[in-house]
Parts: C-alpha cells; sequence; structure tokens
C-alpha cells in the first residue's frame, strides 16, 4: 500500500459517517407485507416458505379445535379438551387459554402485518381512528390488513430508551388495533403454565397483561383455513378493550411502561 | 443481517450522499436479497452480492447533484486514529491535508470519486467495489490506477 493509499484509508476511518439506521425491524415488515400481497410470484413463493410445517400445523389444529369448542360452549362434553386447558378467559376480540403444555412453534416467524401506509391514509380507509400511543410519539412504520372488516392497524416502533428490543418482533414496541366487537374472537393466545397472566381494570377499562415465557400468539381471519393461521410467539403484552377497539401492546418492557403506553393512547 | 447494515448503509450513502435515500435504498436492497435468496449461488461470497444489490437501489435514487452532500462536511474534526493528543500546529497540520485530500476526492469524476470511497474510504475489496459498481474488477483497477494518480498530481505529489 502506498502512502496515499494508507492516507485515504485512514481518512475513512476518521470520517464522520451519518449514524447507521437501524433496518432490520423495517425490512422485516416489508418482507412480510411483501409475502402477503397474493398475485406476485415473489409474494406466493414467500408465502410458501412462510408456512408451518406440518408437526406444526398439526398441533395448531389441536390447539385451534379446543378454541372452537370452547367457544361453543360444549367444553365440559369433551373431556380432552377439559383436561389440557388450565385456565380460559377473554377480551372483546380476544381469547385467552392457559394449556399445561404449548405446542411446538418456530421460535421467530416474520410478522404478517399487512399493506404499508401511513398514519394519514390508514385514518381515510379504517372503520375506526386509530390511537397512537403519544408516550412513544410517531411510529416508524404503519400497516392496514384489509381484509379484516373494519380493518386491521399496526404500528411498528423501532428499539429505542424505554423501548428494548423484544426477541420475538426485534422491535421497541408493535401496536395492534382492530374492532372488537366485529371480531370476538379473533386473536387468539395460547399462554403456558408458567406465563403470568393478569387481569386488569386500566381506567375502567378491561386488559389482560401477559408476561414472562413466551406465548403463542395467532390471529383467525374471517373465513380462512385454520390449520394455516399465524402461529408465531410473542413476549410481554398488554391486550386492552377501548371502546370497541381492542388494543394489543406487545414488547419487551415492563407491565408499568405497557400502562403509561395504553394511557396515553390518542 | 446487522452484520451488513453498516457497510450496506455507507456504500448506499457514497452513492447517493442523502442519509435518508441511503436509508430506503439499504431497506430495499435487504428487501430485494431476501426475495433473490433462492437464486443466489451457494457457495459465493455473500457480501458483494448483496452490496451489488444495494448499490443498483442507491442509483436508483441519485436525483440531481444539488442534494448531495460533500465528503468535506463529514469529517470528524475530534477523531483521531489513537487517543493521542495532538498539539495545536499538528492538528492544524493534519486538518489541513485532510482537507486537501478530501477536495481533490470532490474534484475526481464521479467514476473515479466512487472508487476511491469504495476501495480506501469503505474499505470494500477490490471485488466488492466491484459488485458495488457494477463493473468488472479490471475496471476498477484502472479507475483506481488513475484516480490515484490524478490526487497525486493534485495534490502536488506527482513523481516528476
Amino acid at each position: 500500500m502506498t502512502e496515499l493509499e494508507r492516507r485515504l484509508t485512514q481518512l475513512g476511518r476518521e470520517l464522520d459517517w451519518p449514524e447507521t439506521p437501524e433496518l432490520a425491524g423495517g425490512v422485516r415488515a416489508r418482507v412480510e407485507a411483501a409475502a402477503e400481497r397474493p398475485g406476485r410470484a415473489e409474494g406466493r413463493r414467500a408465502r410458501r416458505r412462510l408456512l408451518p410445517p406440518a408437526g406444526l400445523r398439526r398441533s395448531l389444529a389441536i390447539a385451534l379445535v379446543g378454541l372452537l369448542v370452547l367457544a361453543g360452549g360444549v367444553f365440559a362434553a369433551v373431556p380432552s379438551v377439559r383436561d389440557a386447558v388450565l385456565e380460559f378467559f377473554g377480551l372483546q376480540g380476544a381469547t385467552i387459554e392457559r394449556r399445561d403444555e404449548l405446542p411446538a412453534a418456530p421460535e421467530f416467524r416474520p410478522l404478517r402485518l399487512g399493506e404499508r401506509t401511513t398514519l394519514e391514509r390508514a385514518r381515510e380507509s379504517l372503520g375506526f381512528e386509530p390511537l397512537v400511543p403519544s408516550a412513544a410519539g410517531r411510529p416508524d412504520a404503519v400497516f392496514v390488513k384489509r381484509e379484516v372488516s373494519g380493518g386491521e392497524l399496526t404500528l411498528a416502533y423501532r428499539a429505542r430508551a424505554g423501548l428494548p428490543e423484544a426477541g420475538t418482533t426485534k422491535l421497541g414496541l408493535l401496536v395492534g388495533e382492530f374492532r372488537g366487537d366485529l371480531h370476538p374472537q379473533y386473536l387468539g393466545k395460547i399462554v403456558a403454565e408458567t406465563t403470568s397472566t393478569e387481569r386488569l381494570r386500566i381506567d375502567g377499562a378491561r386488559a389482560v397483561w401477559i408476561e414472562g415465557a413466551p406465548h403463542l400468539f395467532f390471529y383467525r381471519p374471517p373465513d380462512s383455513d385454520f390449520a394455516e393461521a399465524e402461529l408465531r410467539f410473542a413476549q410481554n403484552v398488554l391486550l386492552v378493550e377501548r371502546g370497541d377497539l381492542l388494543v394489543r401492546l406487545e414488547g419487551a418492557f415492563g407491565r408499568e411502561r405497557a400502562i403509561e403506553l395504553t394511557r396515553s393512547l390518542r | 443481517m446487522r452484520l451488513h447494515q453498516t457497510i450496506a448503509f455507507r456504500t448506499a450513502w457514497v452513492i447517493t450522499r442523502s442519509a435518508a435515500d441511503a436509508e430506503e435504498a439499504a431497506q430495499d436492497g435487504f428487501v430485494k436479497a431476501h426475495a433473490a435468496l433462492p437464486r443466489f449461488r451457494e457457495g459465493s461470497p455473500f457480501r458483494p452480492w448483496l452490496l451489488a444489490i444495494v448499490a443498483n437501489e442507491a442509483r436508483n435514487r441519485v436525483r440531481g447533484a444539488g442534494r448531495r452532500v460533500r465528503l468535506a462536511q463529514r469529517v470528524a474534526e475530534e477523531r483521531r486514529p489513537d487517543d493521542a493528543v495532538p498539539s495545536p500546529e499538528a492538528a492544524l497540520l493534519d486538518s489541513e491535508q485532510r482537507d486537501e485530500l478530501l477536495a481533490a476526492i470532490e474534484r475526481l469524476p464521479q467514476p473515479a470519486r466512487e472508487a476511491i470511497a469504495c476501495r480506501y474510504l469503505l474499505e470494500l475489496s477490490e471485488e466488492e467495489t466491484a459488485a458495488a459498481l457494477d463493473c468488472a474488477r479490471g475496471t476498477v483497477k484502472s479507475r483506481l490506477s488513475r484516480a490515484l494518480e490524478r490526487l497525486r498530481v493534485e495534490l502536488g505529489e506527482a513523481e516528476a
């Protein structure tokens, strides 16, 4: 290396490069959004890759049969389900089931958040007024799923001070919102015996705080094949009813921070 | 992905000279790389392949020269390669030489400037530089050779 080349290399090391932004969350969300768009070869290929393996689909089907039975009010008639399910309760839009054993699921699955948009455009297209946690500021990315009636909004926040990165989403905060009154059991959770689940009232609103061991989380889109519904591990989650809405906050933060974020929803 | 995001972002920045464009380009590059993974030849080096995709996204975003930030505006005055505190005279001399070198790089034609930035400022290999600039390794070599010669002339260091 000549003296000039050495000086150039040194110059590169002294250059004040612009700070590298955190790209992983946005990339993951967009990969997921691409996988969701039907009709595109790329998306179809990605969707095929995202499907859980057959063994997992079987486990999921078994778990969902349990939920269907519970929803149908025939719990007592099916002893095997009664044995497996230790606790069952729900909010408007969500059901939570405690089991002695969780079905197998991959540690990390790409998030299926829908189509990327802006908060302004989401406001025009949703069947409800979006709520934003002002304590977290403006979201880094906004997604809308339109196949759900009323729409489903997701706000994604990168990890930052007060919003540590969650191992399950690689984000600081994920906020989901949909009309719980239109989808009484749209969102499902299966928690293990070791997961802490606490019923709360936040300013009068019913809420559930799920903390501790990661738990399984899935959506049941209307008219979809349950066996191919999304199933992934989630970290700490606060579910809260706000009027007709069910709001879901997921992250690595604690209970008090989750309540603070919920109280800042505007 | 975190392993490569800094080099991907900086490569995009060298081309766009805009942090916002570089972020978009790097993000788009990663998304396209993910979609193209089935076409990635196993056993080939990953980084040149990724940088080629990111750099292509960056080139698609270069719109007009007016928005570009000059390299010279981004020198960290306070940074030194070691922790030694230079004398004021040495610091001034260092700073002048650095400014002179940066100004000379800025005066290079774009292909030569990008080759110098990728190969030396970013310390990419020749193969990675070729991938980022979408040209053959031989082209990188000849661009670098000419660019170095021109810099020596500009800096008054050319051999008689």
